[in-house]
C-alpha cells in the first residue's frame, strides 16, 4: 500500500540511508562589540558569543533526540571580522580571532566562521590586514573559518585580493606542513558569497541578516543514491525525466524534515529561522558522497564523459525539490563536489579519471566550486590566483557562487597523497601546469564586472 | 464482520437509517478478505441494543454479518499526562509474540496504540502503529529500551513522531508544525 511504502521510505531515510542535518549554524551579529580597545571588543565578542550560543548545544540535543535525525555540527557564524572591527591591525585581528576560537571552545560548537573579508571591488586597510593574518589565525586556531568574497557578477574579480591570497595560501600551508597544509582548508575564496551559507568554511553572518538567526544545512547524498537504486529495481519504466523526479521529490522530503528541526532549534533558542540550505554534502563515510550517486546514475567512470550532465541534472533536480518544498532555502542549495571529503571522487582521482579540469568544468553546474583540491606544494602564489580566477570567473559570468578550498601541500608532488583527517578527508594531489599564467596574474588590478551585471 | 463483498455498507447504513439512526462516525477496513466495521449511531427514537443487533443482522443473508452493539459511553476527555503522536514501525523476521512483547513494553511506559496495522509476508513481519507518548518521556531511551525490549526478536524498531510523516508527506507548510511555537 502507497502509505505504508511513504512509512517506511521515511523511516529508512532516517535510519539506514544518512539523512542528518549537516550543520546548524548560528549567525550572530557582532557590529556591537566593536571597540577601540581591542581587550574590551574580545571580551565583549566572547560574552555575547557564549551567551547566544550556549543555548544552541543543548537545543540541538533536545530536538535531535525527539525527532531522531542526528545533527552532526554545531556552528556559529559571526558578522565579517574586517567590518566589524574595521580600524584594528593585524596583531589585534589575531587576538580577536584567538577570542573567537575560545568563545567556539567554552560553548560548544564545533566551528565558528566569519573571519572573513568582502573584498570583490577592492580591499580596505583592515580587509588587508585580515587577509595577511590568514596564516597566522588558521594555523594557531583549531575552529576559525575563514572566508574573503573577492569577486561578484556586479564588481567584477578583484586580481589584487587574490594574488594576496596566492601568497597567504602558500604562507598559511606552509605554517601546518606537517599536517599537509591543512590551514588552508579552514579557508574558502568565493564570488558571490551567499549572506546565510550554513556551511563551513564560508559561513559568515550577512550584513543584512537579523541579529541572531538560525541557517541550517541538510545533507543526504544516501538518500538520493537509494531514491535513485531504488527506481532502477522497481521494474517500472523510467528515463532520465523521470529519474530527475525521483531526485526531485526525495529533495522534497529532506528539505521538509530539515526545515522542520531549523525552526524547532531557532524557536528554542529564541532566534529568528533563516533558511534550509539543502546540499548534497558528501562525507568520506561509504554511502555518504555524492560520487556514489553518479555511480548509481549508471556513470562507470566518475570524470570521464557524460558526469557534468549527470551533475547539472541532480543540480537541478535537488533546487527544484528544496524550492517547492519550501520558501525559505537559501544559501548553496546544490550538490557540493569536494574532492578529499568524498571518498568516491578522491577514488576517481586517483584512478585520474576525474582531473582539475573536469572538476572545474563540473562546477559551472553545480555549487560550489573547486573544493578541498590538494595541488602540488611548489605551486606558485600566482598559479594559485589564476585558479581561483578561473573559477570566480565561472560564478560572476554565470551568476552564481562559486569557490575554491585550494591546499598547497607543502613538500609533496602531483599524485601523492594528502591526508586531513576525519570529515576533511584524503585525496591524491592533482597535477597544474606550474607558473603559465603568472605574466597574465601579475597585471593585477580588477577583472571588471561583465554585461550580464547591467539588469537594473 | 463478514467475508468481504460489495454492498456491506449501504445494507447495514440503510437498515440503521430504517431504524431511524444518524450515523456520526464510521472506521471501516478490509483484511485478508474480511470486512470490519465500527459505527457510531444517534438513535432518534427509543431502540433496545436487540432490536438494533437484529435490524442490522438482518441486512446479509443469514449468518452472514456478526453484529455486536453497545451503549455509547463518554471516554475520559482529559488526558492525564500531555502527549505526543510517534509512529512505531518494527521490521524483521516473523515470531510468535513479537506484538504481545511490544505492546508490553508500550504499555509499561504509559504508551496508548490509537492504530494499528500489521502483516506476515515471506516470513517477515511488519508492524505500523499510531502511538501517544508521554511528553516527559525521552524518545531516545524508549527506542533504546524498546530494542533491549525485543533483543529476542530479529527485528528493527523505530519510533517516529509524527511531524516527521507530515512534514515529509504532506503540503501544509512546516511552520504550522512546529512542537516548540516561537
Amino acid at each position: 500500500m502507497k502509505w505504508v511504502e511513504d512509512i517506511l521510505q521515511t523511516v529508512d531515510m532516517l535510519q539506514s540511508e544518512h539523512l542528518d542535518v549537516r550543520a546548524v549554524n548560528m549567525g550572530i551579529d557582532l557590529f556591537d562589540c566593536a571597540d577601540r580597545d581591542i581587550e574590551r571588543a574580545c571580551r565583549l565578542a566572547k560574552e555575547k558569543i557564549i551567551k547566544r550560543a550556549a543555548p544552541l548545544v543543548r537545543a540541538c540535543e533536545s530536538v535531535s533526540r525527539r525527532y531522531g535525525i542526528p545533527i552532526v555540527n554545531r556552528r556559529v557564524a559571526v558578522s565579517p571580522v574586517a567590518d566589524a572591527m574595521a580600524g584594528h591591525g593585524g596583531d589585534d585581528l589575531v587576538r580577536f580571532a584567538r577570542s573567537l576560537d575560545e568563545a567556539a571552545e567554552e560553548a560548544g560548537v564545533d566551528f565558528i566562521g566569519g573571519y572573513s573579508a568582502l573584498v570583490q571591488k577592492g580591499m580596505t586597510v583592515s580587509d588587508k590586514a585580515l587577509i595577511e593574518t590568514l596564516p597566522e589565525v588558521l594555523s594557531q586556531t583549531s575552529r576559525v573559518c575563514a572566508s574573503v568574497n573577492a569577486a561578484s557578477t556586479k564588481a567584477g574579480i578583484n586580481v589584487d585580493a587574490l594574488l594576496l591570497l596566492g601568497e597567504m595560501w602558500l604562507a598559511a600551508a606552509h605554517k601546518t606542513a606537517s599536517a599537509d597544509g591543512f590551514a588552508c582548508c579552514k579557508l574558502s575564496v568565493f564570488a558571490n558569497i551567499p549572506e546565510d551559507n550554513p556551511f563551513m568554511a564560508g559561513a559568515y553572518k550577512g550584513i543584512g541578516e537579523p541579529e541572531t538567526v538560525i541557517n541550517i544545512g541538510v545533507s543526504g547524498p544516501g538518500v538520493v543514491k537509494r531514491a535513485i537504486e531504488r527506481l532502477l529495481q522497481s521494474g517500472r519504466r523510467y528515463d532520465l525525466g523521470s529519474l530527475a523526479e525521483e531526485i526531485k521529490s526525495t529533495a522534497f522530503r529532506v528539505t521538509r524534515c530539515g526545515e522542520l528541526i531549523g525552526r524547532e532549534v531557532a524557536s528554542a533558542v529564541g532566534a529568528q529561522f533563516g533558511i534550509v540550505d539543502l546540499s548534497l554534502a558528501p562525507s568520506p563515510e561509504v554511502g555518504d558522497s555524492v560520487g556514489e550517486i553518479f555511480e548509481s546514475m549508471g556513470i562507470a567512470r566518475v570524470g570521464g564523459p557524460g558526469t557534468t550532465a549527470a551533475l547539472a541534472m541532480l543540480n537541478d533536480a535537488v533546487k527544484k525539490g528544496g524550492a517547492f518544498a519550501s520558501s525559505s532555502v537559501g544559501g548553496l542549495s546544490g550538490a557540493f563536489i569536494p574532492l578529499s571529503e568524498d571518498a568516491s571522487l578522491a577514488r576517481a582521482a586517483e584512478a585520474g579519471h576525474l582531473t582539475l579540469d573536469k572538476l572545474e568544468a563540473m562546477t559551472s553546474v553545480c555549487s560550489v566550486g573547486l573544493d578541498m583540491i590538494a595541488l602540488p606544494g611548489d605551486t606558485s602564489a600566482e598559479t594559485l590566483a589564476a585558479i581561483a580566477m578561473d573559477e570566480l570567473a565561472i560564478g560572476v559570468v554565470n551568476n552564481k557562487t562559486t569557490s575554491v578550498r585550494l591546499i598547497p601541500v607543502p613538500n609533496k608532488r602531483a599524485g601523492e597523497r594528502a591526508v586531513f583527517g576525519g570529515l576533511f578527508g584524503e585525496c591524491p594531489i592533482l597535477a597544474v601546469p606550474n607558473g603559465t599564467s603568472a605574466a597574465f596574474v601579475r597585471m593585477a588590478g580588477r577583472i571588471p564586472a561583465p554585461l550580464v551585471s547591467l539588469n537594473n | 464482520m463478514a467475508l468481504d463483498r460489495i454492498g456491506i455498507v449501504r445494507d447495514v447504513s440503510a437498515a440503521l437509517a430504517a431504524l431511524g439512526g444518524s450515523i456520526t462516525h464510521i472506521s471501516q477496513t478490509v483484511m485478508r478478505g474480511y470486512f470490519t466495521l465500527i459505527l457510531s449511531v444517534e438513535m432518534h427514537e427509543e431502540r433496545t441494543q436487540l432490536e438494533i443487533r437484529q435490524a442490522v443482522e438482518r441486512a446479509g443473508a443469514v449468518g452472514e454479518l456478526e453484529v455486536n452493539v453497545r451503549p455509547f459511553v463518554e471516554p475520559p476527555s482529559a488526558e492525564p499526562r500531555s502527549v505526543e503522536r510517534f509512529t512505531l514501525s518494527l521490521r524483521g523476521a516473523d515470531k510468535a509474540g513479537l506484538i504481545a512483547c511490544a505492546t508490553t513494553y508500550l504499555a509499561a511506559k504509559g504508551i496508548s496504540i490509537e492504530d494499528v496495522y500489521a502483516y506476515v509476508r515471506d516470513s517477515r513481519a511488519l508492524v505500523l502503529a499510531q502511538v501517544r507518548v508521554p511528553a516527559d518521556l525521552d524518545v531516545e531511551d524508549l527506542q533504546t529500551g524498546l530494542q533491549d525490549a525485543l533483543s529476542d526478536f530479529e527485528v528493527a524498531a523505530h519510533l517516529q513522531h509524527e511531524n516527521i510523516f507530515k512534514a515529509t508527506g504532506e503540503l501544509e507548510p512546516v511552520l504550522g508544525l512546529q512542537r516548540i511555537k516561537p
